[in-house]
């Protein structure tokens, strides 16, 4: 980033310099010329002349370079002055989302992992239940904390953990998991796919279609089609299902944090997780304007480019 | 099977405890780095669960000394972190893998199970192969001296590799050993992590090692 700084600080000093010398040359040249025009008159004038301008571009350029080397050094201190307070802060957010989810997460570990054992040594169904609910709301809070606190944060590449990676055996593998929940819904859930290998975190990418399916699968009334393919420069993936549709209102603020459709059972933050993960990956999530015939997302992302 | 919990937190000792001893585990516990340490250099552990934030000793220093010291004992690390770079440090110092707390007792198991189940590492944990060397418990990879940063991924191919020095692989052979591809996955994966790898050989002067075999697929030639 400094160096980036610095180098942009010296390239805007470098063409003013630059305009400033053709000027001094131009303004030298031309008065040069109407004072000595008697003399240009003569080969030896001419020759003068010509070495005279040949000086003035030597000086010109020996006044240049020191003062180049001058203002890099300056830029460079400016710069390391300018960036260090953000670099500062950058830290001390990453360091804050750490300490945060540390200090959020622990306790929900000490409820949930001591509510799932006391629920194995017990018989009694109505005691089983409580537990297993104490267990599973510590479990989703956690999760929680987890995406919001992804979500506290701008996209941005630095917090994947990227490689090259096939989108379509993500969306195979991610169909196969919701492979039992569609049937026992009586939903089909087709998978048609070609290669579109992305350099992508293959964890973030499987939270985005887990993400896409879970929703679709809780609007869909009997299909949903999950798709892969791959354009010149992108991977597309979509899911598309055949539920009530979105109204332009609600495509409108359907990203926004806790503002999915609450009634269908979501925690209000799949789709949004979905979204910052395809712009940290440089890429976009969209949603298709059907209004009375099913919902279709589509999540593009670069193909993976050696 | 032995498993050693390195944990502070009294309750969730109690209960981890108690998940896997009714799964037939023994365990011992240490409730400090320190202690966990000690523990796990008598090297008598058939995998341990260690927490990240202890005291006298972090569980990332815990894994490492461990390593440092050749002890291959398969390592879960159990962390309230999930950030990247959390993830990433655990794995560099020799953790085999990682669990975000709060966790569900099913996936404690399966993943337990699944370092338990992988085959151990040999006695010596480097390989050779020419003048390339790979460090199986520091992943770490050299050429003539010359180190190569690589992927996780590219280090299991490069492993593969050099494990079956001049034996030619074909990419569904590829395909289903790295990636575990239960339906026809595209080969053209195979075909950038080669590339990768050769580009990164060729950076550290290793040129050509790996051959195109006409027909078949790829092999190190050693």
């Amino acid at each position: 980033m400094i160096v980036r700084l610095t180098g942009a600080y010296l390239a805007i000093f470098s063409v003013v310099l630059f305009a400033l010398s053709i000027g001094a040359y131009a303004l030298v040249a031309t008065e040069y010329h109407s004072l000595l025009l008697p003399a240009l008159s003569t080969p030896e004038g001419q020759a003068t002349y010509a070495l005279e301008l040949h000086r003035l571009i030597l000086i010109i350029i020996g006044l240049d370079v020191p003062l180049l080397v001058v203002v890099g050094l300056a830029s460079a201190i400016l710069a390391h002055i300018s960036i260090r307070p953000l670099m500062l802060a950058r830290e001390q957010e990453r360091s804050f989302v750490a300490d945060a989810a540390h200090e959020l997460r622990s306790p929900l570990a000490t409820i949930a992992t001591v509510a799932q054992a006391a629920r194995n040594g017990v018989t009694d169904a109505q005691l089983r239940d409580s537990l297993d609910l104490i267990a599973r709301t510590a479990l989703d809070a956690g999760a929680l904390i987890g995406d919001l606190l992804t979500l506290a944060r701008e996209p941005n590449r630095a917090l994947l953990a990227p490689e090259p990676i096939d989108l379509a055996v993500i969306a195979h593998r991610c169909a196969s998991e919701f492979e039992a929940r569609a049937r026992e819904a009586g939903i089909v859930l087709t998978v048609e796919t070609q290669p579109a290998i992305v350099d992508g975190d293959e964890r973030r990418l499987r939270e985005v279609v887990r993400n896409l399916l879970d929703n679709a699968l809780r609007h869909a009334r009997s299909r949903i089609a999950l798709t892969c393919s791959a354009t010149e420069s992108s991977a597309c993936l979509s899911v598309v299902d055949d539920g009530a549709g979105i109204s332009p209102q609600e495509r409108a603020h359907i990203f926004e944090r806790f503002v999915a459709n609450r009634k269908t059972g979501g925690s209000g933050l799949g789709l949004s997780i979905a979204r910052w993960v395809a712009q940290a990956h440089g890429g976009t999530l969209t949603v298709e304007g059907r209004t009375t015939n099913g919902a279709a997302f589509e999540l593009a992302i670069p193909l993976f480019v050696d | 099977m032995r498993i050693l919990i390195v944990e502070d937190t009294q309750p969730i000792v109690t209960a981890v405890r108690s998940m896997l001893e009714s799964r037939k585990f023994a365990v011992d516990v240490a409730g400090d780095g320190e202690t966990g340490l000690d523990y796990l250099l008598r090297g008598t552990y058939d995998a341990a669960i260690v927490d990240i934030g202890l005291p006298r000793r972090d569980g990332f220093d815990v894994a490492l000394r461990v390593r440092a010291a050749g002890i291959q004992t398969p390592i879960l690390m159990l962390t309230a972190r999930d950030a990247v770079e959390d993830r990433v440090r655990g794995l560099d110092v020799g953790a085999d893998d990682y669990l975000v707390k709060p966790f569900a007792e099913q996936e404690l198991i399966a993943r337990l199970n699944a370092l338990l189940r992988r085959a151990p590492y040999p006695i010596s944990s480097v390989l050779e192969a020419g003048l390339l060397r790979i460090d199986l418990l520091a992943r770490s990879a050299r050429f003539d001296g010359v180190d190569i940063v690589l992927g996780t991924t590219e280090f299991r191919v490069l492993e593969l590799l050099v494990r079956n020095a001049n034996i030619a692989f074909s990419r569904s052979d590829l395909l289903e050993r790295i990636w575990d591809y239960d339906f026809d996955g595209s080969p053209n994966i195979v075909d950038v992590y080669i590339s990768q790898l050769r580009r990164k050989l060729k950076e550290a002067g290793a040129h050509d090692i790996i051959a195109t075999v006409w027909g078949v697929g790829y092999k190190l030639i050693a």
